[in-house]
């Protein structure tokens, strides 16, 4: 089913969302991917204080010779209601990981920063009825005209001026009739079949999720193996990253691969774990104690490039006697989703304390970016001390739609791994390899956790969600779990 | 049945009232030669664009210059068809074709039909991208709409000039002969954006790329025009404009705004250097003159044959020196490369690209290449035939 919603990171959510700073400007950018490439990404920059002037855009390789040359930036527009906020279009003309830069002025300088942009084709589109009736009617009347026009040039061509057509002429004119229609129709019909054969190859070119088998081995041993795609094509636009290559990962916060298993439909047990790769490419992960059911799988890789894969399968697991989670492994126990799933804002943490979605009442709407937060408090209702690093990461976020048809790995500097984003960073001409400042800006957070974490985020779609948010506090992760309905 | 190919001009005028000979360019004519040229010089300059700066807004020169051409020829057109439909001078209703009811040259017909073509292709494209996004890609439904939408304008404009070449005074002749050749010339200079690329130029597809129209064009313009020197005339016009345009176009100031860039860029990246194709048409006028009583398919052999023959002998070779340094300066312009060619390509790695899976399809696309000059140069002396006789 997952297959029927093409998409790159992440699963059924394709834009980029992302929190971080340039320079002495603290941004929120949103990249809405076009559908189709090359096609216009739409850029949303929000500054967090009203210090920006303006901002330029421009897109480039996040890796490799297609990073050296930065083209010059598009120009973005300053809303004029609100002087924080910049839109611009800019155009991504490959496949592959890209990375979009954003130059900006104001009051303290000039300074810029990338954020990584898998750029795929999501789909291809059939053309509405009005369009399609208007041409085909112009089709038809240029064809008629054509072998009207053939058939007066036969007939009248060749007169000198003001004789009039002899019977020989009409003869040879209705020839003509005959030859240029069976041309004309010849045309067309060879126009079709060509605008068909573009189709196919278009639709070829369509990323499809890439599907991985769950086998469960003796001794609570899950083996992930990836299912051969549809999408190998001799077409394929050069800079794509094929999705069956697993031998060029690069660690995301420390971890080759980071797997998701979701109990299904009632998404009441929840696994974040940490397969190692076999010698033969393929992926194995020890599995902790869990109860049978039917999993969702959503494995998260970084390819060398930087693009983000997240293959996805189903498993039937037994009961496993394994062992407890251990190490960055995690995992969370609790209610089926709700049928009504705007359920609540409060979530009780194993150790006592509870987790708190410090959202507003206004109600949740698709395509907007919504900066998530989330307070952790003791069991006596305090602002934890106390959080730590998970993964180097202050927090993860998993969105889950009902359906499965949205996944969405998230970290509080957005939706794209931190491998990609480091890559990003790696980019920019003030990035300083000794202290890597920028990238420790996003990767690594302070030394002592605020209570708060944050996510920017958008949902892609209208409908139910579930929140898994996961922290780590004592040596121990955390997770939160909320209920949304999203319009 | 033998044919003259350098025909006698006072042979071709049947005009029977010679007092109703033509004594000077009719402006609309102009305006059609001037569409014509409008789109020859924005696709050269807005591939360059692409090439140079990338995609960029509708309102670039480059584009107004091509949209002038669907103006021009749609203003040229439109006007004799309504004033000779409406406001009817006798003689110029007298020298019109009768279509749906309207009257007016052929050509004009043609050119309006090819307007609309173009225009109609602008909507088609515009959805192509939003639907397939494969703007890169020149050959698509799209792409040739507008290309079969020019043909039609520059055809319409050769039919436009032969009718009144043919109805005009010896004097009148001479401009309009210029003119007709020109268009010849444009389509050539379309037709071999496609086929020259230096990387090419050691594979059998590049040869019979340019035998599938550039023979075919020149014989018909050649006979339609008599002309002793018509193919070399051609071919100098091609070659001049398309040395311009490697010479003037690196003069303007241009960066990359779209990424990715793989190549640093500077100003206008313009196409590649001229295909040598003046030295077969030269070889063909050379012997044209003594073949004038030759059966047609035989004559379509031995200047086929001598096209391809004359062409691979200076291409061949010339491609050796355009992949070498000694080419790469202002003259010959191959160290000037597109901002989307990647380090590693046969472009920017100056490597010829092989086409051919083996050497028998190496010889079969020759062979090929053969078979269409023969078989365009056929279909061009019938055609140069036609054109010398249309009157309206």
């Amino acid at each position: 089913m997952l297959a029927a919603f093409p998409v790159g990171a992440h699963v059924g959510s394709p834009d980029v969302y992302y929190e971080g700073n340039a320079g002495p400007y603290h941004l929120f950018v949103t990249v809405k991917v076009p559908p189709v490439v090359p096609g216009v990404a739409q850029v949303e920059i929000r500054s967090q204080f009203n210090d920006v002037t303006q901002v330029g855009i421009l897109a480039l390789g996040l890796t490799g010779a297609g990073a050296k040359y930065p083209p010059s930036p598009e120009t973005t527009e300053r809303s004029k209601q609100d002087p924080q906020f910049f839109t611009g279009n800019l155009w991504l003309m490959e496949f592959g990981s890209l990375q979009v830069r954003v130059q900006v002025d104001g009051a303290k300088g000039k300074a810029e920063l990338s954020v990584p942009v898998p750029a795929i084709s999501q789909r291809t589109m059939r053309m509405p009825r009005g369009l399609g009736g208007v041409l085909l009617s112009l089709a038809l009347l240029l064809a008629f005209g054509a072998v009207a026009i053939a058939t007066a040039g036969a007939r009248e061509a060749e007169l000198v001026p003001g004789a009039k057509p002899a019977e020989t002429d009409r003869h040879r004119a209705r020839v003509v009739l005959a030859v240029a229609g069976i041309c004309a129709l010849g045309v067309l019909y060879g126009g079709k079949r060509w605008w068909d054969s573009e189709e196919v190859v278009a639709n070829a070119n369509v990323y499809q999720v890439p599907q991985v088998a769950g086998t469960l081995e003796s001794g609570g041993r899950m083996l992930l193996s990836l299912l051969p795609t549809k999408q190998r094509t001799s077409e394929l636009p050069r800079g794509w990253v094929p999705s069956d290559y697993l031998a060029d990962l690069i660690l995301d916060h420390n971890h080759l691969m980071h797997l998701f298993l979701i109990r299904v439909p009632q998404m009441d047990h929840f696994l974040h774990l940490h397969p190692d790769r076999t010698d033969g490419g393929q992926f194995v992960v020890q599995l902790p104690n869990l109860p049978a059911g039917r999993y969702q799988i959503f494995a998260d890789v970084v390819h060398q490039t930087g693009f983000p894969t997240t293959m996805v399968g189903e498993a039937e697991l037994p009961d496993i006697s394994s062992r407890p989670v251990s190490g960055d492994d995690s995992e969370w126990a609790g209610a089926a989703l709700l049928a009504n799933a705007n359920s609540g804002t409060k979530s009780l943490l194993p150790d006592g304390g509870q987790m708190i979605w410090e959202r507003s009442a206004a109600p949740l709407k698709a395509g907007t970016l919504i900066d998530f937060r989330f307070r952790v408090e003791d069991a006596e209702g305090k602002p934890v001390q106390n959080l730590e690093p998970y993964m180097g990461m202050a927090a993860h976020a998993e969105f889950v739609r009902s359906d499965l048809s949205v996944f969405a790995h998230v970290h509080p500097a957005g939706s794209a791994p931190m491998a990609a984003l480091e890559l990003a960073q790696a980019g920019l001409p003030a990035y300083d390899e000794q202290t890597q400042s920028m990238a420790s800006d996003m990767a690594m957070p302070p030394a002592s956790l605020s209570p708060e974490v944050s996510f920017p985020y958008g949902f892609p779609k209208a409908g139910d969600y579930r929140l898994f948010v996961q922290v780590k506090r004592a040596g121990r992760v955390e997770t939160g779990v909320f209920d949304a309905h999203v319009e | 049945m033998a044919v003259s190919v350098t025909v006698d001009r006072q042979a071709s005028l049947h005009t029977p009232d010679q007092t109703a000979l033509l004594t000077s360019v009719p402006w609309p004519v102009l305006g059609v030669v001037g569409a014509a040229t409008c789109f020859t010089v924005g696709m050269y300059w807005d591939i360059s664009w692409h090439q140079s700066i990338g995609r960029d807004s509708f309102w670039t020169p480059a584009h107004m210059v091509i949209y002038m051409c669907g103006i021009l020829a749609g203003i040229s057109c439109g006007y004799m068809i309504l004033r000779t439909t409406f406001l009817p001078v006798a003689s110029d209703r007298a020298a019109s074709v009768r279509v749906w009811g309207f009257h007016a040259p052929l050509g004009a017909f043609i050119a309006a039909w090819g307007g609309i073509v173009m225009l109609s292709s602008a909507g088609f494209d515009n959805w192509w991208h939003a639907a397939y996004g494969l703007d890169a890609k020149l050959n698509s439904p799209p792409h040739w709409s507008l290309v079969l939408g020019v043909t039609g304008v520059q055809l319409g404009g050769i039919v436009l000039l032969a009718g009144t070449m043919n109805r005009s005074s010896e004097a009148a002749r001479k401009k309009l002969a210029f003119l007709f050749l020109y268009l010849g010339a444009t389509i050539i200079l379309l037709h071999l954006i496609l086929a020259n690329h230096r990387i090419l130029e050691h594979s059998a597809i590049c040869y019979a790329a340019v035998c599938g129209a550039v023979p075919g064009v020149m014989i018909a313009m050649a006979v339609a025009s008599g002309r002793r020197w018509a193919c070399t005339a051609i071919a100098a016009m091609y070659t001049i404009f398309a040395m311009a345009n490697v010479w003037i176009l690196p003069l303007f100031p241009a960066t990359p705004k779209l990424g990715p860039v793989y190549q640093h860029v500077t100003h206008l990246i313009p196409l590649d250097f001229p295909l040598l194709i003046i030295v077969p048409a030269f070889l063909w006028d050379c012997v044209r003159a003594k073949l004038r009583d030759t059966n047609r398919w035989a004559l379509a052999t031995i200047l086929g044959a001598v096209f391809l023959a004359g062409f691979i002998a200076v291409q061949w070779p010339f491609a050796d020196f355009l992949l070498s340094p000694w080419s790469r300066n202002w003259f010959f312009g191959t160290g000037y490369i597109p901002y989307f060619t990647q380090p590693t390509s046969h472009t920017a790695m100056n490597e010829f690209y092989q086409a051919a899976a083996s050497r028998t399809q190496f010889w079969l696309v020759m062979a090929a290449a053969l078979g269409l000059a023969i078989l365009t140069t056929r279909i061009g002396l019938a055609c140069g035939g036609w054109l010398r006789k249309v009157r309206r």
